[in-house]
């Protein structure tokens, strides 16, 4: 009711317009976003970030946000996380309106990898656990269960200080497994990583979604990226970030970059994200 | 091991480089480390003065009183500025001034107010162990990894459990920073409290001894 209210005080006449893809089906979508608008007020008045979103994401799906930096692609993220409240429209998470962070539900990943650095590999792990009052002989064992296939055998007892950066992004996102959500958010989580580790987190989150079969929202300023790994691309305008385009990506996994329909996918991605990101950059100067 | 050793050479050396110089200055303007045990033994005879044990009980107490109450003081003070923003935005310019002022200023006011008695000095020792407390909470609020909140706040953590599991920890290094700082001028406090009015304490018995100059008492 209260998104409701919302979307009455702040939602100009033009976004009033019902959303096409509204669910009514009985099982409802993981994640459905309806009319979703959010700006930012600023010292010199408000900005405008998001506006319009509308997109629904079914089951065990992989959708990637892929748009021109800040259009706006990790404010929709934190807002189906419900990081970041939304200004108008409704975010329904498996049918029901998101009232906060709930962790029964949705986990995030972040580029940064944001673990405690006072607590072990394996502590990080058990993080969220903790918060969920699990018992610690539970929380140890699930931690071990999720670092090990990791490649991060024998380094569960190291403070993050001690591990490189494609090790600390993977203890970060085994602790986003760890809660055992069915959604699982990550905005640009390779980003900070160098591009060989990049690829090769890209081929093992292949491997993570087989096994666990989550439905993962992905943020992303790589084309690449978003070809390897999604069964739909979400293009995102400049700012203020709508949807320009929705591209399903229907190629086998582990896919090849190289294959004839992955170029063509490239250069009709690359041609919608430069258009945006030269809209962004004449947007700064 | 091998770091004992040579804190245990330092330490014999510079007694023994203070031994040397007292010798060839004047013997009654310095003593040496040789001379001190008599020199206590003195101290302890002496029928004009207290026992000396209870001037040190005495400031001992004063000094944990102080620090007991600047800590207190300067953490409340310190997480309400910090984690309340419009309070902090108020407040904090203010305290940054009252931080500019000498602290011994303060001092003739607090001696009207508490007496020469020991109120005085704690208040003093307070006053200057306060701040410390105070500006290294806030800055360490201030150096809390964004992420970290973020990260603890996407798994529902509660406001509570965000302060203990996540702020406390990522600000521990900051605080016993400025709690050691703020020990160490509640110390100062309480000392210079005593040395400028007080008919008890060990300011005071440095005090009188330089009254007398009786550098070695």
């Amino acid at each position: 009711m209260t998104f409701g209210g919302a979307q009455l005080r702040a939602t100009p006449p033009h976004d009033a317009e019902p959303p096409k893809d509204r669910v009514t089906a009985a099982a409802p979508a993981p994640i459905a976003i309806e009319g979703v608008g959010k700006r930012y007020v600023t010292p010199s008045g408000p900005v405008p970030a998001v506006e319009r979103v509308s997109l629904t994401v079914h089951p065990r799906e992989f959708v990637s946000l892929l748009g021109p930096s800040g259009c706006g692609k990790s404010t929709v993220l934190g807002m189906i996380g419900e990081l970041v409240r939304p200004d108008s429209g409704i975010i329904l998470i498996d049918g029901e309106p998101v009232t906060g962070p709930n962790p029964k539900k949705v986990a995030l990943v972040f580029q940064d990898p944001g673990l405690f650095p006072w607590r072990t590999a394996l502590d990080n792990v058990g993080f969220g656990l903790e918060l969920l009052s699990v018992a610690s002989a539970r929380r140890r064992e699930i931690a071990l269960g999720l670092l090990g296939p990791m490649g991060l055998n024998g380094f569960e007892a190291k403070y993050p200080r001690e591990l490189s950066g494609g090790m600390r992004q993977r203890v970060a996102i085994a602790r986003a497994l760890a809660l055992d959500t069915p959604i699982l958010l990550m905005d640009e989580p390779f980003g900070a990583l160098d591009e060989q580790t990049r690829f090769l987190m890209g081929e093992w989150l292949v491997g993570v979604r087989r096994r666990t079969e989550r439905t993962i929202v992905f943020v992303t300023h790589s084309l690449h990226e978003a070809i390897a790994l999604s069964d739909r691309i979400v293009v995102m305008t400049a700012r203020p970030g709508a949807i320009k385009d929705v591209i399903d990506v229907p190629l086998p996994y582990p896919r090849a970059l190289d294959g004839p329909e992955a170029v063509a996918l490239h250069a009709k991605l690359w041609a919608q994200v430069r258009e945006e990101s030269l809209k962004a950059v004449e947007g700064q100067a | 091991m091998k770091i004992w050793l040579w804190r245990a050479a330092m330490l014999l050396a510079a007694l023994a480089v203070w031994e040397a110089a007292a010798r060839m200055l004047s013997t009654i303007l310095y003593v040496g480390p040789s001379r001190l045990p008599g020199a206590l033994g003195r101290v302890l005879a002496t029928r004009d003065l207290p026992p000396l044990a209870g001037h040190v009980w005495l400031t001992l107490g004063e000094i944990a009183a102080a620090y007991a109450l600047a800590v207190a003081g300067g953490l409340w003070i310190g997480f309400l500025l910090g984690l309340r923003k419009t309070v902090g935005r108020i407040y904090e310019p203010l305290l940054a001034a009252l931080y500019a002022v000498p602290g011994v200023v303060w001092y003739p006011s607090l001696m009207l107010f508490f007496g020469l008695g020991p109120a005085s000095k704690i208040a003093f020792g307070v006053l200057l162990g306060f701040f410390p407390v105070t500006l290294s909470v806030l800055a360490g609020i201030r150096q809390v990894p964004a992420t970290l909140v973020t990260v603890a706040l996407s798994m529902g953590a509660k406001p509570w459990t965000l302060f203990c599991k996540v702020m406390l920890p990522a600000m521990a290094s900051t605080m016993v920073g400025g709690l050691r700082s703020g020990l160490a001028l509640s110390v100062v406090g309480v000392l210079v409290g005593e040395l400028l009015g007080a008919r008890a304490g060990l300011g005071y018995v440095i005090n009188y001894a330089y009254g007398l100059m009786m550098v070695k008492l």
